[in-house]
């Protein structure tokens, strides 16, 4: 059996890891890593529970052999929470302020996609539109909150970040200057 | 006291209140029974039935066995007790469902035999070699065909339906005569209503780990929404006193009541038993959304006597829960739900036969509103098609047969605290309806004559 | 583990050295988004894999006149590259509908050709599009009608892989006034679902006289194809009344289709919306090309 030795960025710190052949990211980093937030809700890419971030972009951690990302930069939820003072991303406190959870179980995947939908939104200028906070958690399943107040959040979190008043409720969209 | 004084003195009531673990669920840091590490853990994987009913006659490892990581199989003649006490533990009897099967399986997906290797795939590879000897036999899909004469008997008990009390075969609750009533009515409104078995599918998959500790206790890491009840029913299955056990839970990747069936536990703990080492047992997604139980599906039969301002004189139901291969919680819920099935309203004359039948299924379970959801369901469109019927609006259907304190509830209990009328204005008035103001004047508490 | 080996080739030629070594043996993914599921599930123990994401084999060479400029798809490219690209609308369309966001940044078209039907709508795209698929081993190159590649069961030696997909020149006579394209996916929700079906279509209009068309299917049978019995309808025809233009094109679809029941949908359902959806495409995309009279 050819084991496998990847090294990688991980939340910004270098990470070396031996793996089994084909052995996932989501598996490197529960089970070999001990980070957990990074969950496990299917294992067929379908749920979007294990969604992190290669180069800032979002992939669904299950399908993705280690290999693969061998000197990539992976963001995981755990490389938002800033350590030490223990401080939060604007994105984790907006979702905590607006009640974008109950279960938390796809929160983190939400989070992260969040976090590439909202840096995106962001270089063009604009807070994201309902439709494309529609189409980038699409792939992100929650079965408790009913989306809403995920929306909220993720527009709030926009807002949060340019500097903006966020106006509550329905106010999604707009540009950030 | 106002309501204005009231509410400064209420801390949370009226206040926005942040979750308790929702730091934890944005950092991540919230700690699911996945989410913990111990070394030498033993993976389980369930051979399951792969017929809807038939003879199990034998299983052979022989090829499994030579798996590399291949640790051990369990099967019934390994648990001491063999038989889930869910029915036992709300006070309703008897239990009849097997941890692991003896001699027949009942439903497709039925679990047989527990493979327990060191690795997932070593498992999932023993699992997939296990040669099943089945003898399939007909099977039974329907509720009202379960109970017709000839259909294949799915129960030892040698019928296809839940027995009450060890006499009667359904729950039957009868108020007035409904006979009576329907020949005094106007009109007659008949219907018939099919819902369909609802997976819950929460994002997080069922599953426990189970760890022994070297007092002789086991901890059991579990995702179940009843920890207690969990923990009774793994003691007497596994003849292991209570205080062996330590269950630690109460964090769940979403339940919405297919969490409730204790069923992995068990069989986890068994195998930390035999092996010693810690055991890991998790629904696979596929797992989850085909043999965990379902919200039951229900047949409901509404026949009501409507005058022709509108009463209901007299409401006929009868109802077939489709428990599946098993009971789980279905003859409690038939209970429950027989005592609601004609509604919040105020009828004279009422007759509900209700049933728990079995059939050739997955075993169906809990989910919100137990019991009553699907009679609401059924209900509420009666109510409408009543209102088309006799030609009044939908809302005065309801205002008019609303219960209020005081009536007789079909099952012979009075109605107290009864709010239907007062939710319907608000409704109306939050929804921009302005009621004709004999309903907006309506209360639900009787008038009360002083003499 | 039963994985003995999984192999991460940096180059097309390093790929195709190692099919040709280990031929049907060594199993392939791109995206993952087929295989990973099947041994995460334990549905499939392969002893060697072979991973193209980093062989390079995701360069889009797409001409600067469009859709009349002939199109070279490296094999492994994403969807997200496909929604990213503009010279081909329909691909953008049809990439949008597979899966979501992160998904769509690991699927690639290549594989999306090797899904079970009902699934593969990208094919159903590119079909429209007159695509050809080139398949090659370390020593042979072959490039095949895609239709014919689909129908004929995708047969591929031991040794080959696809490497690129091609959108041929499409050579427009001088009458040609207008070519339109569409695609429609139906499924049983809005974004990230199953195929129920997907119909795409490519049509070249001579003023209002349709003088050529691709009509393409998705779970109107074993696999994704062409419709030459819509096409018959619409080949030459006058668009003066599209809407029973349409209507009978779709029926002709309809008729000549033998789809598939599972958990998703019916045969039974998939034949009336083949018929539905291809309908309201072919009108659709008429209505907005041809002026109104």
């Amino acid at each position: 059996m050819a084991a496998e030795i990847v090294s990688f960025m991980l939340n910004g710190r270098e990470t070396v890891v031996v793996t089994n052949p084909l052995e996932t990211l989501q598996s490197v980093l529960r089970d070999r890593l001990g980070y957990m937030a990074t969950k496990s809700g299917c294992s067929q890419g379908g749920c979007g529970s294990c969604t992190v971030l290669v180069n800032g972009e979002p992939m669904v951690s299950c399908l993705l052999p280690a290999k693969d990302i061998e000197g990539q930069e992976v963001t995981t939820l755990e490389g938002l929470t800033k350590s030490g003072a223990g401080e939060i991303h604007p994105i984790q406190q907006a979702f905590y302020d607006n009640f974008a959870m109950q279960c938390g179980y796809c929160t983190p995947g939400m989070i992260m996609v969040s976090k590439a939908l909202i840096d995106r939104a962001q270089r063009a200028g604009t807070h994201p539109t309902h439709d494309e906070i529609a189409e980038a958690i699409s792939g992100n399943v929650c079965r408790c909150t009913g989306y809403q107040s995920i929306f909220e959040a993720i527009s709030d979190a926009s807002h949060r970040i340019s500097g903006h008043e966020w106006s509550g409720g329905r106010d999604i969209g707009g540009k950030t200057k | 006291m106002t309501a204005e004084n009231k509410q400064a003195e209420l801390n949370v009531v009226g206040h926005s209140v942040p979750r308790r673990d929702g730091l934890g669920h944005v950092k991540g840091a919230t700690v699911y029974y996945e989410d913990r590490q111990f070394n030498d853990m033993l993976y389980l994987k369930m051979v399951r039935s792969p017929v809807a009913h038939g003879r199990l006659k034998g299983i052979d490892f022989s090829e499994a066995e030579k798996v590399r990581g291949f640790v051990t199989a369990l099967t019934h003649k390994d648990v001491p007790n063999n038989i889930y006490t869910i029915l036992r533990l709300i006070g309703v009897g008897p239990d009849d469902e097997p941890v692991l099967a003896e001699d027949r399986v009942r439903w497709k997906g039925e679990a047989i035999a527990a493979i327990l290797a060191e690795t997932v795939e070593a498992a999932q590879r023993a699992a997939s070699l296990v040669k099943l000897d089945i003898e399939e036999v007909e099977a039974v899909f329907d509720v009202e065909e379960a109970l017709k004469p000839g259909a294949p008997i799915i129960a030892d008990t040698g019928v296809n339906y839940f027995i009450y009390e060890n006499e009667m075969d359904h729950r039957q609750v009868r108020l007035g005569d409904v006979e009576k009533a329907f020949q005094e009515a106007d009109y007659i409104v008949e219907s018939r209503f099919q819902s369909s078995p609802i997976e819950h599918a929460p994002t997080e998959t069922t599953g426990c780990i189970v760890v022994p500790e070297a007092d002789g206790r086991y901890t059991v890491y579990t995702n179940t929404q009843a920890l207690f009840f969990s923990l009774d029913n793994a003691g007497i299955t596994l003849d292991l006193p209570f205080e062996k056990m330590h269950f630690v839970g109460g964090t769940s990747g979403g339940g919405f009541g297919g969490k409730v069936d204790v069923i992995v536990e068990p069989i986890a703990i068994l195998a930390a038993m035999k092996t010693g080492r810690p055991v890991k047992f998790k629904y696979s997604r596929p797992e989850e959304m085909t043999i965990s139980s379902p919200r039951g599906a229900w047949r409901l039969y509404y026949k009501d006597g409507v005058m022709k301002d509108g009463r209901i004189i007299a409401r006929k139901v009868t109802t077939y829960a489709d428990s599946g291969a098993y009971n789980r919680h279905t003859p409690y819920a038939v209970t429950k739900h027989a005592a609601n099935a004609a509604g919040p309203y105020n009828i004279p004359n009422v007759a509900i036969d209700a049933y728990c039948v079995y059939t050739n299924k997955a075993p169906s379970s809990a989910m919100r509103g137990f019991a009553v959801t699907m009679s609401t369901w059924a209900i509420e469109q009666q109510m409408d098609k009543i209102a088309e019927v006799v030609g009044l609006d939908p809302w005065a259907i309801r205002f008019i047969n609303a219960y209020k304190d005081g009536d007789m509830k079909p099952h012979h209990k009075v109605v107290e605290d009864a709010t239907l009328i007062e939710v319907m204005q608000a409704a109306a008035e939050m929804a921009g309806v302005d009621l004709p103001q004999e309903y907006k004047e309506m209360s639900s508490m009787q008038e009360v004559s002083h003499g | 583990m039963t994985v003995r080996t999984y192999y991460t080739p940096e180059s097309m030629q390093e790929a195709l050295e190692l099919k040709a070594r280990h031929g049907f043996d060594l199993h392939v993914i791109a995206g993952g988004t087929l295989l990973m599921p099947q041994i995460n599930d334990g549905l499939f123990f392969p002893e060697l894999v072979m991973g193209l994401r980093n062989a390079g084999m995701d360069k889009l060479t797409l001409n600067d006149a469009g859709l009349s400029g002939r199109g070279i798809l490296g094999a492994t490219s994403t969807m997200s590259q496909m929604r990213a690209q503009t010279t081909y609308p329909i691909l953008q369309e049809a990439a949008k509908g597979i899966g979501g966001w992160a998904v769509q940044n690991m699927a690639t078209i290549g594989g999306n050709l090797f899904n079970q039907p009902p699934y593969g709508d990208f094919a159903v795209a590119l079909l429209a599009l007159g695509a050809q698929v080139k398949i090659q081993s370390a020593s042979s190159e072959r490039v095949v009608d895609l239709n014919e590649f689909l129908t004929g069961g995708r047969q591929m030696a031991a040794n080959e892989l696809v490497t690129e997909i091609h959108i041929p020149e499409q050579v427009a006579a001088g009458f040609i006034t207008q070519t339109i394209t569409g695609f429609k996916k139906f499924g049983p929700r809005a974004a990230s679902a199953a195929t129920i079906v997907s119909v795409a279509a490519q049509i070249d209009l001579a003023e209002d006289v349709i003088e050529n068309s691709r009509i393409a299917l998705g779970g109107a049978d074993t696999t994704a194809r062409r419709s030459p019995a819509a096409e018959a309808v619409l080949n030459n025809a006058s668009t003066q009344d599209l809407e029973s233009l349409a209507a009978a094109a779709a029926r002709a679809a309809a008729d000549s289709s033998e789809p598939i029941s599972n958990a998703t949908a019916s045969a039974w359902y998939r034949r009336q919306m083949i018929e539905v959806q291809l309908k309201h495409l072919l009108g659709e995309m008429l209505e907005s090309a041809v002026p109104a009279a």
